[in-house]
């Protein structure tokens, strides 16, 4: 409202500076797109068309592509079921540690609380790619390899420190006297939990939730390792096995039109999440 | 008591999966474990670490690593504090620009690794094509070593860049407007506000950003495993893809754990170091503002 007032005042100033505001987000929007817009447009040509773009050709559309990348053993689609449930699972699991967690950490004194955010912060700054060798090994040890349930328990991991630390301060930004009145009404922890303070710190829970589906839905170094049976590979697998197939000659056709159909789900997703997504991660950098 | 209780199982589960595998790859960098030894760890005397030192394929991609690294990261920050501060208004489509940011960022790395292969595909994709019909004489963007990696950088800060943008104009939108109606008062200009006001009250979102990225780009795995295996001439090959190769493709456990916690002492020094010189520079800067 304050800043609408001032550019009223130096109105042309303000008139140039929304022109350039508009410039930057076509821009923005070609940048973020543009390539996007560019695997949907391979996705529906012939390999014909895309060899010779501007020879006149009897057949320049096609759906050939989306019908061999549906109608392959598994279906392409098998994947984003695969990636659904693992992310599923490991959200589910992660919530069920990291909310426990975080309302004890809201309650610690101030030097122990500390401590223990210096750690998450530095499990969160680990490359955490390094960690897939002895992963691997633990996995085969516990035959844990080719189940994508197994795959939550690494997941919610390192999903821990974000999950943690942006739980803890949704319950730290709770007013005490709230569940110190639910006590006195004579409510169990548990009571409290279910009708007080989950209700209370649902938009924590639900930024949190979309950013660890999200990474679940899309790591790929541990997924790459764990999972060598091609009915379970997750997406980001499944997509890098059709590269890998060959190095010199990729099948973009089909791989375009698999990269539109990965690409809906998750776009609905961060059109329909985006104020979680965002409230999620600026609250993690700022308090984090 | 009982609320320590609910922290373990947390804690627990960091521990066997963060520290657990620094411990087991400490005791492998002590043995020998590959398929000449049948898969079996044998203790051989630090020949692993002797290996490590005088092994130039790592040290060129540590190089490597720390070069796309401070790059990309350079660029993004850059990128997107000038968009940020441009887009920093109050403005109609905000969710338009929301969503726009946030999808290359929410996407698999591998999924837009294998499309930009196809957009530099030499001779058959659309930047070579134009590339030819400008300077007659094609880019070769993924297949010659002195321009790969830049092209992998690109792609980077393609992912990356709104998103940067994204978490800096959430910042900017917690400066409070007085602040910049009393600096004009007092004659100050657009430059004076931005260095005075803009950037020191920023600098905790920048320094996220800043540390934040450059641990994840450090780690880089997925792009160049997928863009370009790590090729051409091992130009774009990560120290993560070589300890990956070392592990999964020649099968030297014992060697792979080496660069695995090598690189973990490195890198985190490295961290440790950026994060200091940010506490510093804001500590310094935070001193400056109370004055």
């Amino acid at each position: 409202m304050a800043r609408d007032h001032v550019g009223a005042k130096s109105g042309c100033r303000s008139l140039r500076k929304m022109k350039a505001a508009r410039f930057v987000i076509i821009a923005l929007l070609i940048w973020s797109l543009g390539p996007l817009a560019w695997q949907l447009y391979t996705s529906f040509c012939t390999d014909q068309a895309l060899v010779t773009p501007f020879a006149s050709l009897d057949q320049r559309w096609t759906l050939a592509h989306y019908e061999s990348v549906l109608n392959s053993n598994p279906s392409f689609i098998h994947y984003l079921f695969n990636s659904f449930f693992a992310g599923s699972v490991s959200t589910v699991f992660t919530l069920i540690l990291a909310i426990p967690a975080s309302y004890s950490l809201s309650k610690l004194g101030q030097r122990s609380a500390l401590l223990i955010k210096c750690l998450l912060i530095g499990c969160a700054l680990f490359p955490y790619v390094l960690l897939f060798l002895a992963l691997l090994e633990i996995a085969r040890y516990l035959q844990l390899g080719n189940s994508l349930i197994a795959l939550a328990i690494p997941y919610a991991a390192l999903s821990q420190p974000l999950a943690v630390l942006l739980l803890t301060n949704a319950f730290s930004d709770l007013p005490p006297e709230l569940e110190d009145a639910a006590r006195v009404e004579g409510l169990s922890v548990l009571q409290r939990f279910r009708w007080v303070l989950l209700p209370l710190i649902s938009p924590a829970i639900a930024s949190t939730a979309i950013l660890v589906f999200l990474f679940s839905w899309n790591e790929y170094p541990i997924a790459l390792t764990w999972i060598s049976d091609s009915d379970q590979l997750t997406l980001p697998v499944a997509m890098a096995r059709i590269a890998g197939s060959s190095i010199h000659s990729v099948p973009y056709g089909p791989y375009a039109a698999a990269t539109v159909i990965g690409s809906i789900p998750l776009i609905i997703l961060v059109m329909v999440f985006q104020k979680a997504i965002v409230s999620g991660l600026t609250t993690g950098a700022v308090k984090g | 008591m009982p609320l320590l209780l609910l922290l373990i199982p947390s804690l627990l589960l960091l521990i066997s999966v963060f520290a657990l595998p620094l411990f087991r790859y400490g005791w492998l960098s002590f043995h020998a474990d590959s398929v000449m030894t049948g898969l079996m760890a044998i203790p051989n005397q630090g020949a692993n670490w002797q290996r490590f030192i005088h092994d130039g394929r790592y040290w060129q991609d540590l190089l490597q690593t720390l070069r796309f690294a401070f790059v990309s990261v350079t660029a993004e920050i850059v990128l997107g504090l000038i968009i940020a501060l441009i887009l920093n208004q109050p403005l109609r489509k905000r969710a338009l620009i929301r969503s726009s940011s946030l999808i290359p960022w929410a996407l698999p790395t591998t999924v837009m690794a294998l499309g930009w292969r196809w957009i530099f595909n030499t001779p058959y994709g659309p930047i070579d094509r134009l590339m030819q019909s400008a300077l007659g004489r094609s880019l070769n963007a993924l297949g010659e070593p002195s321009i790969a990696w830049i092209t992998t950088v690109y792609a980077d800060i393609w992912k990356t860049t709104p998103f940067v943008a994204l978490i800096l104009l959430a910042g900017l939108q917690t400066i409070p407007s007085d602040l910049y109606e009393a600096a004009k008062l007092e004659g100050a200009s657009s430059w004076i506000c931005l260095r005075r006001i803009t950037i020191p009250l920023l600098l905790p979102y920048l320094g996220l950003a800043l540390v934040f990225r450059l641990a994840q780009a450090f780690g880089v795995f997925d792009l160049v495993q997928v863009m370009t295996g790590g090729g051409p001439a091992s130009s774009t090959e990560s120290i993560a893809l070589y300890a990956y190769w070392n592990a999964l493709r020649f099968l030297d456990f014992g060697y792979s754990a080496t660069i695995m916690i090598g690189s973990f002492v490195i890198l985190s020094s490295l961290i440790l170091i950026a994060w200091l010189v940010i506490t510093l520079v804001r500590n310094r800067a935070a001193g400056a503002y109370a004055k």
